[in-house]
């Protein structure tokens, strides 16, 4: 057989409702439950999974449909290759501008304005993993203590020594390809003898032209000098395994084709449409993980692992007397297309809610459990992103490579961060898409408005597509407590689950980010010799005003902060090992325990995380 | 009755030579009948002969360590590498023909019967090689290189004979106090850069990695003795594959050879391009269809600079490897182009790629930018 047939099985309602011996009942087949259910089924442990989509693509066959829903789709925005599916809906563009006080309830996010946050995640088998782009830089030792640094955000009941052992867990399980030498910068170190699993991808030419224009030179900021270079990203695809990893054992990238393997991809061919979706599953995603939890066998060979998919959590039931989880009530439907549903109560030992920071709080809020601290739901971040778009004067051949091999990151850290925020920057491998639709968007003009075709018209799109220039910076942003997710019983899904509400408000230290990173990107141009394009339309829904100046700020998609973790009940609504305060048998797990999010991607950082989780999971079980 | 045993280096190097043109020479029908397949259909037999072709350029990379790993010269270039299609294989006691046509029934027959399992009957054993049935015209593979007219009863003999050839000129070498293992190390690629082949490519260095080599040839392509599985009980062999397809249905563990019991598969047996089979650069009219006359030429222009790349990289230089992947998707295009369009002169027929590589050896400019690349 072509894929194992064991990923194709899925629970059965009945039984699964029947079933009174799971050791744990993970919501959400994510990195985060992937990760917790893979290292407690090594345990020997029983686990329930619980996933809201169909789990269709969980084979191949059901991942070259959403491929096919990709190539086919008009817009190839980072949703288009997953079908709708309103008992398990997502946010999805398009949005509309809001004025202030106004609501808008037509989309799946419930959200006022006048800030409106294009930020998504997947609600599917794999979780967002499905879509993301697979940056994997670690946060800064700095980012773990900015409360007692900067004076700003929080500080995390973690060092960065505490979770540096389940950063190479994470980097393991991602199959992160990075060289340590180019990861080794503002105070970034590794012991002597790491190496990343693979071996880094090499900077794209449009990362080697930009870093032509800008190395050796640099920028002041509030008294000190930082050097400007391009740097590397660590990435989660595969390339070139290294031959020293594990003291000298390799790494074996799980590949693309044998029985086992065509579950779990290729090496990086650069196909350029990383986000949404790797044709040959060179990107990881929690799907490979997810096929080696369903390959542990327990004693008597049974399966340790069940997906039970089409199951929506909508009640988390709490004994009042222990305050332990007692239950969750699953809203069991039959198909997409329908409303009709079961609903089951599942038991178990302990429960994991890993459905993402946005479905995570709102589960809870819905099943009216708020927490000591009355945090949950709050202090919502996500990257701020603002995007600054420039014709290079020469050919860069953009198009070419992932999506993003390279940025400018030495303004991730910085005494600046007393009073503004840091940010890293993202150069575009696929030119101005993000920005402006392009290349359709060129395409269009060329033809409609200047009537060119056949070679001129492909003169054209090279001419205007291969100097295309986008830098994104993804600027930090600090909790706040009245950024947040609520639930309202007038807005809901037909299900009959409460849909999340979001207020979201760019803080003023980020805008200062911005402000300067609008500069910054100015001063690049400048010295690229590149013709900025920028333009911030004042009818965008991300548009803010600061200092008198517009910016159209963008969702990051890297959501973090709705059960931010802590020292005390009263300060947090998990512990450092993100178990809930208030409930002993309740881990609330994935980016929404971030207490900071700095400049990195989440999901290295809440991968790490949730390596931390299953160890106490475990002891707790024992 | 000839012995077809091995006895000398030399004539070891040369069977391995053969062998890396044997593997060489599945790659062409099964990329064609891969390509030929129309978008959008047959995503089970996409997946099929994409994960097969993979697993014969792992084969030939395997062949290459084994004869580098005994100090020979893998040559890629040689004129008669590149076989004439149609060409003949071993088939127990006949040979067939192999040839580039559409994927098909037709093809799969034919695919079959390449990747069969097939161990002498009992009325056969020890009773040395086999006389060609076909036209000496026609290329031959599974032969014995010293004997253009005799052939192997299967390519898995064939790859015995290796292994015990391995294993008799070692003996040899190791009672005057030697080694025939010579190579030098750095002429053996490894899985740095060469992964996800359904495999794994390891350094062959000694009689051991020698005889690893050969099995994992042998049991991808039949099995494990006769099994559906290879060795590790973790992959399904190539025959069982293609079987799959033909019944409609996968294999599962437990499952008798013959006798899939897993879930239905769907196959269109029209959802193809109608490619004529075994086309050459000649059968296209060149006052009728000069763009694909001029687009099969390029074709087989760059397929030859790619087997000198192959060469380069398998003679000491295995980061050139990785110069030959975007080469494949050049391929894919350039297949595309010829199996997508119409031949005039061969009504209801498309072109093909031909395979006819020029015998040039001299070094292309390609393979020289990759170099100053690598």
């Amino acid at each position: 057989m072509l894929f194992p047939l064991e990923s194709a099985l899925t629970a059965d309602p009945k039984t699964v409702a029947a079933s009174g011996d799971y050791d744990i009942v993970i919501i959400g087949a994510g990195i985060s439950g992937a990760i917790i259910a893979k290292q407690a089924a090594e345990a020997g442990k029983r686990v329930l999974i619980l996933e809201a989509g169909t789990g269709a693509n969980r084979t191949l066959a059901g991942y070259d449909d959403l491929l096919t829903n990709f190539y086919s789709a008009a817009s190839k925005d980072n949703q288009s290759p997953f079908p709708l599916n309103a008992n398990a809906a997502m946010p999805r563009s398009p949005l509309r501008k809001l004025q202030a006080g106004q609501t808008d309830s037509s989309t799946y996010i419930v959200q006022s304005g006048p800030y409106v946050s294009d930020t998504t995640y997947t609600r599917i088998f794999g979780g967002t993993t499905m879509h993301w782009e697979a940056k994997t830089p670690r946060l800064l030792r700095s980012d773990f203590k900015t409360r007692t640094i900067f004076g700003q955000g929080l500080d995390w009941p973690l060092s960065f020594e505490e979770i540096e052992d389940d950063y190479r867990l994470a980097e393991r399980e991602i199959g992160v390809s990075a060289n340590v030498d180019d990861q080794q910068y503002l105070g970034q170190t590794f012991p002597g003898d790491y190496v990343f699993p693979m071996r880094g991808l090499p900077l794209s030419y449009l990362d080697q032209q930009v870093n032509k224009g800008i190395e050796g030179t640099s920028v002041e900021l509030h008294g000190k000098t930082y050097p400007l270079k391009v740097r590397p990203y660590p990435q989660g695809r595969n390339s070139i395994p290294n031959p020293a990893y594990d003291g000298g054992k390799g790494y074996r990238p799980i590949g693309a084709v044998d029985t086992h393997q065509v579950e779990e991809g290729g090496r990086c061919q650069g196909n350029t449409n990383c986000v949404p979706l790797c044709p040959v599953q060179a990107r990881y995603h929690a799907g490979k993980t997810l096929a080696k939890a369903f390959a542990v066998n327990g004693k008597s060979s049974e399966r340790l692992v069940e997906l039970l998919s089409q199951a929506v959590a909508s009640k988390v039931n709490i004994d009042p007397d222990s305050g332990k989880v007692r239950t969750i009530e699953v809203k069991v439907y039959k198909d997409p297309a329908s409303a009709a549903h079961e609903t089951i109560t599942v038991k178990g030992k302990v429960f994991v809610l890993g459905a993402g920071a946005i479905e995570t709080a709102r589960l809870m809020l819905a099943s009216g459990l708020p927490s000591t601290s009355g945090l949950v739901g709050r202090n919502l971040m996500d990257h701020a992103y603002l995007l600054n778009w420039a014709l290079m004067p020469q050919i860069c051949g953009t198009m070419r490579g992932t999506s993003s091999t390279g940025g400018i990151v030495d303004l991730r850290d910085g005494p600046f961060r007393e009073r503004q925020a840091a940010f890293a920057i993202d150069i575009h491998n696929d030119g101005w898409g993000w920005a402006t639709g392009a290349p359709t968007s060129d395409l269009l003009e060329l033809v409609d408005d200047r009537n060119l075709h056949g070679a001129d018209l492909r003169r054209g799109v090279i001419d205007r597509v291969s100097r295309q220039l986008l830098l994104a910076f993804m600027i930090e942003v600090m909790p706040v407590e009245s950024n947040r997710i609520t639930v309202d019983p007038r807005y809901t899904d037909p299900l009959g689950n409460m849909r999340p509400i979001l207020s979201f408000t760019v803080p003023e230290y980020t805008m200062k980010g911005a402000a300067y990173g609008r500069h910054f990107a100015r001063t690049v141009f400048a010295r690229l010799g590149a013709q900025d394009h920028t333009y911030y339309d004042p009818s965008d829904f991300g548009y803010v005003d600061f200092e008198k100046q517009g910016y159209a700020i963008r969702g990051g998609n890297h959501l973090a902060g709705t059960h931010i973790m802590g020292t005390t009940k009263t300060n947090s609504v998990v512990d450092k090992n993100q178990r809930s305060w208030d409930h002993e048998n309740l881990y609330l797990v994935g980016g929404g325990s971030m207490p900071t999010i700095g400049t990195a991607n989440v999901t290295l950082t809440l991968a790490a995380m949730c390596f931390r989780s299953s160890r106490d999971i475990l002891k707790y079980l024992h | 009755m000839y012995s077809y045993s091995i006895r000398t280096l030399d004539e070891l190097k040369e069977f391995l030579y053969q062998a890396m043109r044997l593997e060489h020479a599945t790659i062409p029908p099964y990329l064609t009948a891969l390509y030929s397949i129309k978008p959008g259909v047959n995503q089970d037999a996409t997946q099929v002969l994409r994960v097969i072709v993979v697993e014969e350029m792992l084969h030939l990379t395997i062949a290459a360590n084994i004869l580098n790993a005994i100090g020979g010269t893998p040559d890629l270039t040689r004129p008669d590498f590149a076989v004439d299609y149609p060409a003949s294989l071993p088939d127990g006691e006949t040979d067939f023909k192999v040839g580039i046509q559409a994927f098909g029934r037709e093809a799969l027959a034919t695919f079959l019967k390449i990747e069969r399992p097939a161990q002498r009957p009992i009325h056969l054993v020890g009773k040395g090689l086999i006389h060609r049935k076909t036209s000496p015209h026609t290329t031959a593979l599974g032969n014995d290189p010293r004997h253009e007219d005799l052939h192997f009863y299967s390519i898995g003999e064939f790859y015995s004979t290796i292994a015990e050839g391995i294993k008799y000129l070692e003996a040899e070498a190791h009672r005057v106090g030697t080694t025939i293992f010579t190579g030098d190390r750095s002429r053996q690629i490894t899985s740095e850069y060469y992964y996800s082949g359904g495999g794994e490519l390891f350094a062959v260095t000694d009689l051991k990695s020698a005889l690893e080599a050969t099995e994992l040839i042998i049991e991808q392509g039949e099995g494990d003795g006769g099994g559906i599985y290879d060795d590790n009980e973790h992959e399904l062999a190539h025959y069982y594959r293609f079987d799959e397809l033909v019944k409609g249905r996968y294999y599962q563990k437990g499952d008798q050879p013959g006798h899939p019991t897993g879930p239905q598969l769907q196959v269109d047996w029209e959802g193809a391009y109608p490619i004529k089979a075994n086309l050459k650069v000649v059968d296209i009219d060149i006052k009728k269809d000069p763009e694909l006359r001029e687009a099969a030429t390029a074709f087989n222009t760059r397929y030859g600079e790619f087997l000198q790349l192959l060469t380069r990289a398998y003679n000491g230089q295995p980061t050139l490897l990785l110069e030959a992947v975007p080469i494949m998707f050049e391929f894919r295009n350039m297949i595309l182009e010829l199996i997508r369009n119409p031949l005039t002169n061969h009504p209801g027929k498309n072109g093909c790629p031909t395979y006819e590589i020029p015998g040039s050896t001299k070094q292309a400019a390609v393979t020289r930018q990759a170099e100053v690349r690598a």
